[in-house]
Order: structure tokens, then C-alpha cells, then sequence
């Protein structure tokens, strides 16, 4: 047996990676991670994502308290006739905000956002913890998932048989039931299906939303926030508590496969050819890479190979970043509407017509886009764009597309803005298929895996690997793979630590 | 046999002008998709060939799977249980491979012809396992059942008659190994193989020259008691050579609709095929490790020695406080050793640790009646029949 230098040795610094070194490092274990790119962090870049949630306060307390600073973001629904939707902090609970285009509407949003809101605060609590394993027989297993199924059943009959109807509905149905204005469904079928691999009239495309409240703060449009500085500031925070808490960080270190002896995970070893050893190795990379590359597919069982090969995780979100010269303007929007986040999403049709293309690997002539406006620490504007709908792969190939893709997309913008075109400076580009190769996550895909009731709670990422343990002995996951899902909330991460510090 | 093609037309083997000539009785059934004779003449005169002359079998049905790349002798080794890697070119192994909770799916046999290069025959179709569990490996699966003609020729005077039909040297052929014969102008692999027991090969051809091959085998084995031989007779030879059958014997993991019928190695006394200290991981390790440390084993595959001449199909064993501990999976009366036998799967410890004492309850047909026998068993080793001349090299020559 070789030498075991280090208790854990987390493979991937992105932020889950990060929040689990620290809680394991706090807890006086010996802590290696390993990070493939230049610096961690991993998909916590402003490359990839516009806006963030609230870190949630149990992972942060359990690292020792984030000093973070989160600024409300408003959201604005643009439409093409000016008569925008805008629902700033949370006044989209207020009835006058709404009321201002249906009264009707109104009435409805309040008790779809209450009904809504009750469902993903029965399933959050659920989120925050490990999920149960329902076959190994074990009290606390069965006494958690009873306590979900008691949680969905104290909802009350009435909210309970709806709870039942809508759990593998489509979003669509159930928003042109209760509203009449297109834009306002356009807008919240937008938020159930962002990230996802579903359009809105895809079955299953509620649960995408109910997944997005729970770790959003149990809000429709509440609980998303900018954070002051970017969200980098959470990345360094995180890096000041490794350095505080001892934990060795080497970063250019891709880790080429999972030392094995005696069907244990001993260690890692990288491209270069260096090898570490340690008690347990816990991987933040998505399960697929885990599985086949890490672990390899000839140490699996054919069952294993098989899920994993089930398992869905191709990304449909690109990234446009616009650099800007001068500020452009939008039609009947303010200075407060450009800081706030934009939407472009008129109707469900609209979106659906978008999502079609998508499933044969071809590229919509109107995506659907969220658009942020975001100021770097020289002033330098930029307008950060979430494409949804762009293919992992696309017929013909990205490269050959891309230019006119993009120039598709400015002309979508320039609908609202007439003079956006003259603000451009610069262009940059991120397709799944580049999340790929420069974040290694297989498939580019946003939360490591679809967000689908089939890959959610214990069987996220697959049966049988539930609760942050893979088929290997030793060998832990802690990404965005593993229960709850993907979002930068770091429970993941939190949770793993638990569990690697119970085996530990 | 695995019978789930029986909507569709059943295929001819390339044998099946000569099989039907042959037939005298006009008893077929479906294996994999083709037509074959249950029995040719009486199972009697079938069986009696088989240890006293040249029985001939078609196995054109077998399922024949060619497993051919840089990765294939690895994934061989993952794919069983057994240890395969020291296997030679040119040998045969008998194999069992389990699914992932160590259950077993079938048995069967793989043939080496280079680290590159193996066939596995076994008696259902696996191409979808294969495939699925060549994920990360570098090798081609392809189903060859088609594609190669096989017979199979046992008893005493097999390797005579092979002779006879062009095989040089034959004799020096040890059990497991297999060779490449050119004859009458066609190439004919024989391995020393075989389902009986006993002294035997199987020929492997391209279906072209599978009637000619037939003939010539025939005419080879004329004054050396050859006769063909169905799927009947073939149950009793190895029944007494203690051989399991997939589904008749166990469920097949793959095929059993009731979790608690699949067997792991241990419960069908294949625990001799698998190997921990095997250098590679292979398919079910996991699982069978638990069961072994955890002694979790809950059944055995044992062979009856049972009171009476009366066979004890599909009886119901109790013990002396008449608990039933199990059942008959397979018996027969011996004509050769003149015993009653059968294959038992008991509860353990009952066949392990407790031998004696254990009953059969045998309902044998008398002209539409049942007689109910009470009849005491003893268990012995599964190998009721092991002659001496199975493995002896050379191999036994007849005039």
C-alpha cells in the first residue's frame, strides 16, 4: 500500500470543491484539490453565468461565515411595443405592479407564486440535505424520505392533489391557465426552462422551476442578485478560508484517472504523469467524467456503464459577451431598466419555436436571450448574454456557424435597441461545446445534468450513486452532478464534506 | 432453451437437409431462432451413442459471438469471473459471468485464437450485454451464429472417427485446446469440448461445407457406432457429467422476473470459477465480494444420490422434519452407473453442512395416475460420470 500523504484529495476547484476542502480542512484533515485550469473556480466566471443567487446561510456558517455583498436584481421583460413587464425586487408581489397590464393577471400571479412557492419550500427542505438511500434499509433513511412525503402531504388535501398534478407537468399548460398576458408567461416559462434541455411544453419543464425557487430564496424573481465585485468575490473568499484552513491547491493539474488498489480509490494521478496519494479522492467533476475517465469504464460494472451512458447532461446555454464603446439604448427603458436583468422571451410560442431547432441539432434565428449589462473595475461596459438553445453540438459544426449566429443575435437585439450595433467594441462567444473543452465538463451542461425528475434527489446522478458516493469505495462526488444540482450554492460541496467526514 | 423467437420463422441450420433426412421421429424445437431435433430415433439408441460410439450434434444455434481488438483479451477478463490472463492462444475455457449484484447471467465457452482475436459461445444471446459492457474498451462485437456452422461429436470413438475424416494427429489434442484443420480442401477448427462428460470435440466451418462436412463425418464414423443425436439425449449425458443449464438449472439473471430466483456463483457450485486475485476488475467483483465476506450465500446446486429407480423430476426435497429445503432442478435414471440421480438446489445449510437425512417426494406417472414415493437421497459430488478416458492424452483410438 502506497503512502497516504493526504485525508481527501478533491479533484476540480470549482466552488462545491472549494466549500468541501474547506469544511474537511476545518475539521484538521489533510486537503489536496487538484484544478485542471490556471485559477479555480471553475463555471463561477462571469464567462458563464450573469446572475447568482444568495449563498445559502448553512453552507457559509459551516465554513466559517462569507463576508459577501449581493445587490438586488430587478427583471424586465422587454417586448417590442415598449410595454414592458418589469418586476422590480420583490414588487412583483405587489398587485399594482401587475395589476398595470391585467388586473387579472395579478389576482392569479399572487396565488400561483404562493402555490409555487409552498412547493419548492416542501422540496427545499428536502434540497439542503443528503438525500436518503432508500436500499440500504437504514432508519434515517426511511425517516427522511417520510418527513418529504410529510412535508408534501402537510401542504393540505387541496394543495397536496395539485402538488400531485403538477410534478411532471409542463409549465406551459399550467401558465396559459392562469394568465392572459404573453409576455408575463413568455417570462416565467423562460426562468422554468433556463439551463434546461426542456422547452416549455416538455413534461417535466416544472419541476426545472420549482428547483430554480428552492435555491433562489422560494421566489419567482426575488431572489436573484448581482455580487459586488463580480461573482469572482466568492471564488476569492473561498480561496482566503483554503489558505487560512491549510488546504493545498495546485492548479494546471488535470488529473488524467483515480488510483485503484484493492478496489479502493487511493489517490490521483495526473497527465504529467505525478501521483498523490490519499484516504479518499472526491471528484467535483460532472458524474460522466467521474465515471468513464476518472474512475475508467473497465473498473464498472455493465449496469453502472449503462446509467451513466442514460445519463443526460448536454448543455443548451451559449454565452455572447458584447464589449461596448459607448452605452446603448433601449426602446422605452431607463438607466434602472439596463441595470436590470433583461429578458427576451415574448411568448411560450416563441420559446418552443426556439427550443424546436435545438432537438435536431440545428440553431434557432431567434433565440431566446437574458441580457446584463455589467461595468469591470475600469468602467469598461459589457452586455453578458445567456443564449438558450444553442446545440452541445451543431449540424455542420460550431465554427462554421458561429459568426452569423452571433450577428443573429445582435439582430434580435436591435429590435429593442436601435443602436446597439454601433456600441459594439467586441465580440466573444462560449458555446457548450466550448464550456466543454475549457471547463471539462462533459456535455458544457450548466448543472452537470439535467434537472429532471429522473436525475433528481437520490438517484442524481444515477441510482445507486446517490449521497455523494460513487460505485468506488473511497471515491466521493461533490459536484453540481450530485444532489441537489447545479447553481452556485455550494450544498453540494457541503454536503459531501459530511458524509466524506463520516467515512474519514 | 431460450425460446423467444417463437413468433417469428424459425431458421434452418446449414445441417438441416441432412438433420431432417436423419429425423425419423419428426420432434423439433426452437433454440435462438433455429429448428433442431429434440430426438432423431429413440433418446435410448441417441444416449447409448454418446457413451459407447460417436454421437453427432448440430450447435449451429449456439450463440456465437466474435469479440476481436486491442482491448480484447482485457475485456474478456472483465467480462467473467474466472481469471483469463495467463490464458494461451489456441485453448478453450469454460466460463460463467454475473451482472452486477454477482448474479449469474449464463455460462458458456471462450476460445482464444489471439490476444486480439476470441469467440465465446453460450447457449442464449448476450450481443446486448457484450455491447454494453464493451463500453471503454476497444474492441468489436460481432454475432457470428450465423456465420459458422458446429457440430458436436462425444463419445468413445469420436476422435476415431475424426481421424478417419482427415484430422491428423488428433489424438494428441488435449481437453480445452483447439486446432486448425485443413479438410478435403476446407478449412475446420476442433476443439476438445464438449456438453457430455466425456471424450469429445466440437468442429467449428464455414456453413458452406456443412453438408459436406456432415457426409463426411458420417461416412468417417460408419463401423465406429455414429449416429446423431438431439437435444433429449444430450440432457441426460449432462445431467450425469453434472454440467448446468442455464434456466433449466438457474434463472438467468438477465431473464428472471423474481429477484430472489437469480443464483450467484456460489449457490449453483460455480465458486470455483471465480477469482478475487485477478489483476483486472471484472463484472459482479463488488458484489460477490460482499456475499463471500458476509457468508451470505443462501443456496447450493448439489448432485442426489436418491433411493428407487424412479426419477425424481421436479420433486419437492424436505428434510426429516418434512421442511421443504429445496428442489430437483434436473434427475434421470443412469443406464451407465445405474443409479437414481438428480441435481438438487437446496437451502443452505442443508447439501453443505447437512448431508444426510433429506428426502425426495417423487410423483411417479403410472398410466395417467401418480404414484407418491417417499424416497431418502444422499448428496454427492455433481460429477456422477467421470471416465478416464475424458481427458486422457493421447486420446483413445478404435479401429
Amino acid at each position: 500500500m502506497s503512502e497516504k500523504k493526504y485525508d481527501a484529495i478533491i479533484i476540480g476547484g470549482g466552488h462545491n470543491g472549494l466549500v468541501c476542502a474547506n469544511i474537511l480542512a476545518k475539521k484538521n484533515k489533510k486537503v489536496l484539490v487538484c484544478e485542471a485550469r490556471e485559477n479555480c473556480g471553475g463555471m463561477v466566471n462571469h464567462e458563464i453565468i450573469n446572475y447568482v443567487p444568495s449563498i445559502p446561510n448553512s453552507v457559509s456558517q459551516s465554513i466559517g461565515g462569507l463576508n459577501l455583498k449581493y445587490n438586488s436584481k430587478s427583471t424586465i421583460a422587454l417586448s417590442e411595443s415598449g410595454k414592458h413587464i418589469r418586476l422590480i425586487g420583490n414588487q412583483h408581489l405587489d398587485h399594482a405592479t401587475i395589476a398595470k397590464f391585467s388586473t387579472q393577471d395579478a389576482d392569479r400571479y399572487l396565488e400561483f407564486h404562493d402555490k409555487m412557492s409552498q412547493f419548492s419550500k416542501a422540496l427545499g427542505k428536502f434540497m439542503l440535505d443528503s438525500p436518503p438511500r432508500i436500499m440500504n434499509n437504514s432508519f434515517s433513511d426511511y425517516a427522511k424520505l417520510f418527513k418529504l412525503g410529510l412535508n408534501v402531504r402537510m401542504l393540505g388535501k387541496k394543495r397536496f392533489n395539485e402538488f400531485a398534478r403538477m410534478i411532471g407537468l409542463n409549465i406551459a399548460d399550467e401558465l396559459e391557465d392562469n394568465f392572459e398576458s404573453t409576455l408575463l408567461q413568455g417570462l416565467i416559462a423562460h426562468d422554468s426552462v433556463l439551463g434546461s434541455n426542456l422547452g416549455p411544453r416538455s413534461p417535466g419543464s416544472l419541476i426545472n422551476l420549482l428547483y430554480r425557487m428552492a435555491v433562489h430564496g422560494y421566489s419567482l424573481f426575488g431572489g436573484i442578485y448581482e455580487m459586488d465585485g463580480g461573482s469572482e468575490t466568492f471564488i476569492s473568499a473561498l480561496l482566503d478560508k483554503c489558505s487560512k484552513n491549510n488546504v493545498e491547491i495546485k492548479t494546471s493539474a488535470v488529473v488524467k484517472q483515480c488510483l485503484i488498489e484493492d478496489d479502493m480509490a487511493v489517490g490521483v494521478e495526473l497527465n504529467n504523469g505525478e501521483k498523490f496519494f490519499a484516504k479518499t479522492v472526491v471528484s467535483n467533476a460532472d458524474p460522466r467524467s467521474t465515471y468513464l475517465c476518472l474512475l475508467g469504464a473497465q473498473n464498472l460494472d455493465t449496469d453502472v456503464k449503462r446509467k451513466i451512458n442514460h445519463h443526460r447532461s448536454k448543455g443548451r446555454v451559449a454565452k455572447l459577451s458584447l464589449q461596448l464603446n459607448k452605452m446603448p439604448e433601449f426602446n422605452d427603458c431607463d438607466d434602472t431598466d439596463l441595470n436590470s436583468r433583461m429578458v427576451i422571451s415574448p411568448s411560450i410560442d416563441y420559446i418552443e419555436e426556439n427550443f424546436n431547432p435545438s432537438k435536431f441539432d440545428k440553431l434557432s434565428s431567434e433565440p431566446v436571450l437574458e441580457i446584463c449589462l455589467k461595468k469591470d473595475s475600469n468602467n469598461n461596459s459589457s452586455l453578458d448574454i445567456q443564449v438558450q438553445y444553442a446545440p452541445y453540438k451543431v449540424n455542420g459544426g460550431w465554427e462554421n456557424i458561429k459568426n452569423d449566429y452571433v450577428n443573429s443575435i445582435v439582430k434580435i437585439i436591435s429590435k429593442y435597441s436601435s443602436n446597439i450595433e454601433s456600441c459594439i467594441e467586441n465580440k466573444t462567444f462560449i458555446t457548450p461545446d466550448d464550456i466543454e473543452q475549457n471547463y471539462h465538463v462533459s456535455g458544457g451542461h450548466w448543472h452537470h445534468g439535467e434537472i429532471q425528475i429522473d436525475q433528481l434527489f437520490m438517484l442524481r446522478p444515477i441510482p445507486g450513486a446517490a449521497q455523494y458516493k460513487t460505485h468506488l469505495d473511497g471515491l466521493y462526488l461533490c459536484g453540481a452532478g450530485a444532489h441537489p444540482g447545479g447553481g452556485m450554492h455550494g450544498i453540494s460541496g457541503k454536503n459531501a464534506a459530511k458524509v466524506v467526514l463520516g467515512d474519514l | 432453451m431460450n425460446n423467444d423467437l417463437r413468433f417469428s420463422a424459425l431458421k434452418k441450420t446449414p445441417f438441416h437437409s441432412r438433420t431432417s433426412l436423419a429425423s425419423r421421429t419428426n420432434k423439433w424445437y426452437a433454440w435462438n431462432g433455429f429448428t433442431v431435433p429434440t430426438e432423431y430415433s429413440t433418446i435410448e439408441l441417441e444416449y447409448t451413442a454418446a457413451r459407447n460410439g460417436t454421437s453427432v450434434m448440430d450447435l449451429t444455434p449456439m450463440g456465437k459471438y466474435e469479440i476481436t481488438g486491442g482491448d480484447a483479451h482485457h475485456f474478456v477478463d472483465y467480462l467473467v469471473t474466472r481469471d483469463l490472463s495467463e490464458m494461451k492462444d489456441n485453448t478453450v475455457a469454460y466460463i460463467i459471468w454475473c451482472n452486477e449484484d454477482g448474479k449469474v447471467i449464463d455460462d458458456g465457452t471462450i476460445f482464444k485464437y489471439s490476444s486480439n482475436k476470441f469467440m465465446l459461445c453460450c447457449a442464449v444471446k448476450i450481443y446486448n450485454w457484450l455491447n454494453d459492457s464493451a463500453i471503454g474498451f476497444n474492441v468489436e462485437i460481432k454475432d457470428v451464429t450465423d456465420t459458422i456452422a458446429a457440430l458436436s461429436l462425444q463419445g468413445p470413438t469420436s476422435c476415431s472417427t475424426l481421424k478417419n475424416y482427415g484430422a491428423n494427429d488428433l489424438e494428441t489434442l488435449a481437453p480445452f485446446e483447439m486446432k486448425q484443420f485443413t479438410i478435403n480442401g476446407y478449412e475446420v477448427l476442433i476443439s476438445r469440448t464438449g456438453f457430455t462428460g466425456d471424450l469429445g470435440y466440437e468442429i467449428w466451418t464455414d456453413p458452406e461445407n456443412a453438408k459436406s462436412a456432415w457426409d463426411s463425418i458420417f461416412e468417417a464414423g460408419k463401423q465406429l457406432k455414429i449416429r446423431p443425436f438431439g437435444m433429449h439425449a444430450l440432457e441426460m449425458t449432462r445431467i450425469e457429467a453434472g454440467f448446468i443449464q442455464t434456466n433449466t438449472d438457474f434463472m438467468a439473471a438477465e431473464d428472471a422476473l423474481r429477484p430472489v430466483r437469480m443464483r450467484s456463483p456460489y449457490e449453483i457450485g460455480m465458486g470455483w470459477l471465480v477469482h478475487f486475485k485477478k489483476k483486472n476488475y471484472f463484472i459482479g467483483k463488488k458484489a460477490l465480494k460482499l456475499e463471500k465476506e458476509n457468508s451470505t450465500t443462501e443456496r447450493c446446486l448439489v448432485g442426489l444420490d436418491i433411493d428407487g429407480d424412479k426419477p425424481a423430476h421436479g420433486s419437492v426435497i424436505y428434510n426429516e422434519k418434512k421442511e421443504d429445503i429445496g428442489i430437483v432442478t434436473a434427475a434421470m435414471w443412469s443406464p451407465t452407473m445405474k443409479r437414481n440421480i438428480a441435481l438438487a438446489s437446496l437451502r443452505r445449510p442443508y447439501g453443505i453442512k447437512i448431508k444426510d437425512n433429506i428426502f425426495a417426494e417423487i410423483y411417479h406417472p403410472e398410466e395417467i395416475e401418480y404414484r407418491k414415493i417417499w424416497a431418502k437421497c444422499k448428496v454427492v459430488k455433481r460429477q456422477f460420470y467421470n471416465p478416464e478416458r475424458r481427458n486422457k492424452v493421447p486420446a483413445d483410438l478404435y479401429e
